[in-house]
């Protein structure tokens, strides 16, 4: 690799380096939540803060960049692998502070998200990332929020040290299987993928214990009253509070101290879609076992935009499948807030999400024996089993009926989708309209009610609003082809 | 004859308000609470001022916070705060209905008082919220951070305790220019909230050459991918309103 003869300044290191970060999706600040101090910069909110949205219309919470694009690895989706002529760059430690600090006093940013290209040896690596996370935290006392990304293949105890000065820690998986992997990023190896997740469990888990919390994750709220949700039927689970009471005194464990927390806001990972030939059911199914087995917070999903040409990919200017992304976010959500099991809403006879309809109007549709549902009966988990009815609508539902029985327009107040709840649910015995509880003639209407968001979501530009005065060309020119027909007298 | 009580756009008078139509024993039915400027007057309907009084402001900022409960105190709060004609009548009809059910009014959306508190509440809350996020400080001289904005709501109080706890060895002021009031926070000490006069508005508004907020526009422009380029999502997400004050817009 050329090396760079003349020094770039630091507007032109951060548009490199924040123009080859842009790919990775995780831009959370959620999880953790910490108090502001005296003589340090910043705080964290559990609930996460946006600072504002790219011309993509994601979320820009966290100053999200590489350390360096410089890499020895040369995985084929990336548009950092070595065998690309890119411009490089490299921050020293300082930069980072610099930039995190002043751009977190001027509110524009949450913390920051720091991952970055193999330089040298991934120990090498971390190295110089653990540098500036440690000078952040220490000389510029910066309190706020920060993500790591944790090299695979870097020592151990470097992981956990970063650990102790992180809020959250990520590796990407990239690719759900191991075909996949060995297809398209030959230089990684699943068995160093996951090493260092379970690595960070361990350690959380340690330290959870330690302090006297169970050592699962915190999950939303709401999963209190779902008796089955993926966290509490986990066939992969290790410890539980419950089954070792003796385990949770902190003298048993051999940790560092324990009002240090370590990775409080937990760890996510990241898998692309639609560079290989993976079906929905391995997505989902992989990301389901992802939060029982390491009890992940967060898998993301990103539809792959071809950067490179490859035999192995797909061509260049294919449309990234926005909408299949979006059915996995989905789908996902109703793993985490609903009570839904992967099972439940893909089956290897069906093993892709239906374009027309959302995974829960979908599933609702295949299993009409539930409906139509008693607003003023249903538990809290049934209730989040109609389509249209979300986590506050149905926790306000609950709690208001107690009150006096509800009816269709206080639904509709409380914010219920009445136009996809209307089909599944009764109010003290009475269906809104007289509609048939049968499966086509829902599916109809539902698919009308939903068909211009979704051709929307995988259309996201090319929408425009028709206008007496645009001229639009629609006479196409005449081609040769088309003269060759007004000769054979064909058209 | 409906008696309407009026007082000024604020938190205390408000309150002595509620106790002035409560205490005159007109019936709930026949008196109506508005905030000034009044606008166009009624017929047949007498209207009454009330000034703040911080007697009786507590008297009622007790009983709700104690027969209600201290969530329907932070959300008549955040309601007072809101830019809607009627507020200062919903709070009053939300008291009446609290009294009646106790702290379990909150849950009970189906009752249209209960309700348009609620509304209220959140309209206010997300307001905001949006401004937590999306306020921006320019760095002045002597490091003094000054932010400007212009909500619809009057959400400085609901902001400052946000930013307290984030920036407490910073000096930073945020101004609300419709309404010309600030919240100042020297560093390391406590914030308060003061008016400003036209002159020191204009001393505040000046623009300041800040390296930063170059590399804050490179920085946007370059993490947008282009191939999922959505200015619709874009405008769900963060209305062009609240762009007026963000430097990455300009």
């Amino acid at each position: 690799m050329e090396t760079v003869a003349f020094e770039l300044s630091l507007q032109e290191k951060l548009n490199i380096l924040a123009d080859a970060a842009k790919y990775d999706v995780a831009c959370t600040s959620s999880g953790s939540s910490r108090r502001g101090r005296k003589g340090h910069l910043g705080n964290t909110v559990s609930a996460g803060i946006c600072h504002s949205f790219a011309s993509d219309g994601r979320c820009i919470s966290l100053l999200k960049i590489l350390f360096t694009n410089e890499c020895i690895f040369d995985c084929k989706y990336c548009l950092n692998r070595s065998s690309n002529d890119q411009p490089r760059a490299t921050f020293t430690p300082e930069e980072i502070c610099t930039l995190v600090t002043e751009f977190y006093r001027r509110n524009y940013i949450e913390g920051l998200f720091l991952s970055s290209g193999i330089v040298k040896s991934p120990t090498y690596t971390m190295e110089q990332m653990y540098q500036a996370i440690y000078l952040l935290r220490t000389k510029y006392r910066f309190n706020g929020y920060i993500h790591v990304k944790a090299i695979p293949g870097a020592p151990e105890e470097l992981i956990t040290q970063m650990g102790y000065l992180a809020d959250r820690m990520s590796v990407n998986l990239e690719l759900p299987t191991t075909e996949g992997l060995a297809k398209l990023a030959p230089h990684k190896k699943p068995e160093n993928l996951v090493r260092p997740l379970r690595h960070i469990q361990d350690h959380i888990t340690r330290h959870r214990l330690a302090i006297g919390k169970d050592p699962q994750m915190e999950r939303s709220n709401g999963n209190r009253y779902l008796p089955h949700t993926i966290f509490k039927e986990n066939p992969y689970q290790r410890l539980s509070a419950a089954k070792m009471p003796l385990l949770s005194s902190a003298a048993s464990l051999p940790s560092a101290d324990p009002s240090v927390p370590f990775v409080p806001a937990g760890q996510s990972t990241q898998m692309i879609i639609g560079a290989t030939g993976e079906n929905d059911l391995q997505l989902l199914s992989t990301t389901q076992k992802l939060y029982q087995m390491y009890d992940l917070k967060r898998v993301f999903f990103s539809a792959y935009v071809p950067l490179n040409e490859d035999a192995a990919l797909p061509a260049l200017g294919t449309a990234p499948p926005l909408l299949r992304e979006h059915r996995l976010y989905q789908a996902d959500w109703l793993l985490r807030y609903y009570g839904f099991h992967a099972e439940e809403l893909l089956s290897p006879d069906k093993p892709n999400f239906n374009i027309l309809l959302d995974p829960k109007c979908d599933w609702a549709l295949r299993h009409l024996e539930y409906f139509p549902m008693e607003i003023n009966k249903a538990s809290y988990a049934d209730l989040l089993r109609v389509p249209g009815i979300g986590t506050k609508s149905a926790s306000r539902i609950v709690k208001s009926r107690r009150g006096s029985l509800l009816d269709f327009p206080h639904l509709k107040k409380i914010g219920v989708v009445l136009k996809r709840a209307k089909y599944f649910i009764t109010c003290n015995g009475k269906m809104m309209h007289r509609i048939p509880i049968e499966e086509d003639f829902i599916t109809q209407q539902l698919i009308c009610t939903d068909s211009k968001k979704n051709w929307e979501i995988d259309h996201p530009q090319t929408y425009r609003q028709l206008s007496l005065f645009d001229d639009f060309h629609f006479q196409a020119e005449t081609t040769i082809e088309d003269t060759q027909k007004t000769i054979w007298g064909q058209l | 004859m409906t008696t309407i009580f009026t007082c000024k756009d604020q938190f205390d008078d408000m309150m002595t308000c509620v106790y002035e139509a409560w205490a005159s024993r007109l019936g709930h039915a026949n008196v109506r609470l508005k905030t000034e400027p009044v606008g166009n007057l009624e017929l047949f309907c007498e209207y009454r001022h009330v000034d703040a009084d911080s007697k009786k402001t507590a008297s009622v900022i007790r009983s709700i916070q104690k027969k209600i409960s201290p969530l329907a105190y932070s959300m008549i709060y955040k309601a007072a705060m809101s830019d809607q004609e009627d507020k200062l009548d919903a709070i009053y009809r939300f008291v009446i209905a609290g009294f009646y059910y106790g702290a379990s009014v909150t849950n009970y959306l189906q009752e249209s008082v209960v309700m348009r508190i609620f509304e209220l509440n959140r309209k206010v809350s997300n307001e905001a919220h949006y401004h937590k996020e999306f306020l921006r400080f320019a760095n002045l001289e002597h490091q003094v951070l000054v932010s400007h904005i212009e909500p619809k709501a009057n959400v400085l109080t609901l902001v400052a305790p946000h930013f307290a706890d984030r920036l407490p060895s910073e000096n930073w002021m945020i101004i609300d220019d419709t309404r010309s009031l600030a919240i100042v926070h020297p560093a390391d000490s406590k914030y308060y909230l003061t008016s400003l006069t036209q002159k020191e508005m204009d001393r505040l508004s000046r623009k300041t050459n800040d390296p930063f907020t170059e590399l804050w526009k490179g920085f946007f422009q370059n993490i947008g991918i282009k191939e999922r380029r959505n200015p619709k999502c874009q405008r769900n997400m963060l209305p062009l309103w609240y762009r007026k004050h963000m430097p990455e817009f300009h």
